[in-house]
């Protein structure tokens, strides 16, 4: 059986669970191709209009493979860990999908409750039923699938740069390389290295979020805020970039937090939408790449006088 | 010996020569009208009649147009417009601690601290408040944009207007004219939303300590500069060539990099009988579908933009290190 994966929003955290779950089940999978202009113009057309960008580009992935599987995965992400939650987009992504798209086919649309293995097997059982799968063959596939997560190191770390700057926002923004317009090779060729927050161990972003006036409700709020403020206070970048996609609104909660606890660090929020003209985002950087280096060379000259 | 710089905006495109003290000698100021590269022949043309060649020994660019300036003018140093602005300010006033510069399309507000830029902001993807929306209001009231700000001067009151998007900000000029408030009233009062939303945008978070310079195209509308000093409680200045800031500071900075590499790239003011054509076509290489720009002079291809993967642009590269 085909079984289809449409390369958006999550996907870029957990493509190694999805793959190999459905590669094991013994099914041919079918992920999209990387975002490209006819993605986007197609998730733009068939999308709800006030939804972000990112859940656009997701329906453009969707419609790109309908015609080349039987059956296509929505993850419906309810839940990664205990308490917290994931933008409430996520609960409603297959019937925003399935209503939006004709001739869509057969979908797994169970909810994901990823806070322990147990919860996380209940749905891998309901989608290894879709494709008429026996128990124990479910299992194995399981299990191999979470190794294969496990093993796999997402994030960047750019090593010998002169400046670095800590890149923050959402998966699905940091990787598209279309929709953030190369941002990581741009930052590259402008000689700043990249860190993102996969190389931040779990309880140092928690400890961080911890001295916040209150417990996050939402899981990217806590890894995205831990993250950011981290970096700065240990000095361990000389400037944030936030990527974020037009209107969402987990991020102007999380940007407006991280610029509160440490506000006289560098920090350069990029927005991005439909656009394909770079002059804007281009100017940004560059902008705040000179700003780094100046800045930089005048903390040298007061720390050779003092 | 005089040092050129170029900004193609949004809206206008600037050139301005300064000599070796960086004092502006020639400021040449056009409308850009959706054609830069006509924009920058029309002011070479200009300077033609005044100017050599040889008396030109840099050229810098900058603005939203700035890679194909520096392709068609062949730039010794391409800079992005805060660092343009920022080093023209400090060029012009040591002390400067803040610059409010507002273009055609872009807001922006860059801090200095110690002489350096320590910290910046640009407005997102909205262009409320910036000069192609006054230039629209000012068109759509038949009211010469040179004399808006004077409008806005002679109100005693402030009709409320709501600033944060250009659209609401426009149907709500509508109504309050409906409602029999006077030009000068409503236009004083889209000079305070629009400041207000400034200020709520794009100042947000930001300390704002004097000096405060005011730079770009909409520091001529004295309506908004006496609504930047309302709301903030100091003195906001203009200076002169305030339209021309971003122009001056790419001639500094091209000035300055010569100065070490020593020579120039810049192809000469004949570039204004050129013919310079470009043409656009979809690159089927990838599933990207880039739309590429690719320009000829008489005929000979200067360059190429817009592709992502850099197949093409790296061309330009290519062509401009054997000129």
């Amino acid at each position: 059986m085909k079984v289809g994966i449409p390369k958006g929003l999550l996907y870029y955290k957990y493509h190694p669970f999805l793959i190999t779950f459905f590669n094991e089940l013994g099914a041919e999978v079918i992920v999209s191709d990387d975002t490209n202009k006819k993605i986007l113009d197609e998730g733009v057309k068939y999308c709800v209009d006030d939804a972000c960008m990112p859940v656009k580009i997701f329906h453009g992935h969707v419609a790109s493979i309908i015609d080349n599987c039987e059956l296509i995965v929505i993850p419906r992400i309810m839940q990664l860990w205990k308490n917290e939650y994931i933008c409430p987009k996520f609960c409603g992504l297959p019937e925003m999908v399935i209503n939006s798209i004709d001739n869509m086919p057969k979908a797994i649309t169970d909810p994901i409750y990823a806070t322990s293995k147990k919860k996380l097997y209940s749905w891998a059982k309901l989608a290894g039923k879709s494709l008429n799968k026996n128990n124990s063959t479910i299992k194995k596939a399981f299990n191999h699938a979470l190794t294969a997560q496990r093993n796999h190191l997402e994030g960047i770390y750019d090593q010998g740069y002169e400046l670095n700057i800590a890149l923050t926002g959402h998966a699905y923004n940091i990787y598209d390389n279309y929709s953030n317009m190369n941002l990581v090779r741009k930052l590259n060729d402008l000689g700043i290295g990249v860190i993102t927050a996969e190389f931040t161990q779990e309880h140092i972003l928690r400890a961080e979020a911890s001295n916040l006036y209150k417990r996050p409700f939402w899981t990217f709020t806590r890894e995205n805020y831990g993250f950011a403020v981290n970096a700065a206070k240990e000095k361990s970048v000389d400037g944030i970039i936030y990527i974020s996609s037009f209107n969402c609104g987990l991020d102007s909660i999380i940007i407006e937090l991280i610029k509160n606890t440490v506000p006289s660090f560098p920090f350069l929020i990029l927005k991005v939408d439909e656009h394909t003209g770079e002059a804007g985002i281009n100017t940004r950087i560059e902008a705040f790449a000179d700003m780094l280096e100046r800045r930089a060379s005048d903390e040298n000259n007061i720390s050779t006088h003092g | 010996m005089y040092y050129l710089g170029v900004d193609v905006g949004s809206v206008s495109t600037d050139l301005v020569l300064i000599d070796e003290s960086s004092n502006v000698v020639e400021k040449i100021y056009l409308r850009t009208k959706g054609n830069p590269i006509k924009a920058i022949q029309e002011g070479f043309n200009i300077l033609r009649n005044e100017y050599e060649d040889y008396e030109i020994t840099a050229a810098g660019a900058t603005g939203s147009g700035r890679m194909i300036a520096s392709t068609i003018i062949g730039a010794d140093a391409v800079k992005n417009e805060i660092t343009a602005h920022a080093t023209a300010a400090l060029e012009i006033d040591n002390d400067v601690r803040t610059i409010i510069e507002i273009g055609g399309q872009d807001s922006k507000i860059i801090i200095i601290n110690n002489g350096v830029v320590c910290d910046f902001a640009m407005n997102t993807v909205c262009a409320a408040g910036t000069g192609s929306f006054l230039d629209r209001q000012a068109e759509r009231l038949e009211i010469p944009i040179e004399e808006f700000g004077d409008y806005a001067l002679r109100a005693n009151t402030s009709v409320r207007i709501a600033g944060r998007c250009a659209v609401f900000a426009e149907s709500d000029m509508i109504h309050k004219q409906q409602m029999g408030y006077n030009h000068s009233e409503i236009i004083r009062g889209l000079c305070d939303a629009l400041v207000r939303n400034y200020l709520n945008n794009i100042g947000k978070g930001k300390t704002i300590i004097p000096k405060i310079l005011f730079q770009g195209g909409v520091a001529a509308n004295k309506g908004i500069k006496k609504a930047f000093e309302n709301q903030l409680g100091f003195e906001v200045f203009v200076p002169e060539n305030h339209s021309m800031m971003g122009a001056i500071g790419a001639a500094i900075i091209a000035k300055e990099r010569v100065k070490k590499t020593g020579e120039t790239n810049f192809r000469g003011l004949d570039l204004a009988k050129s013919s310079i054509v470009t043409k656009s076509f979809e690159c089927e290489g990838c599933p990207n579908q880039c739309e590429v720009v690719k320009i000829y002079e008489n005929n000979n291809v200067m360059g190429y933009f817009g592709d992502r993967c850099t197949k093409w642009s790296n061309r330009t590269r290519e062509n401009s290190k054997l000129a």
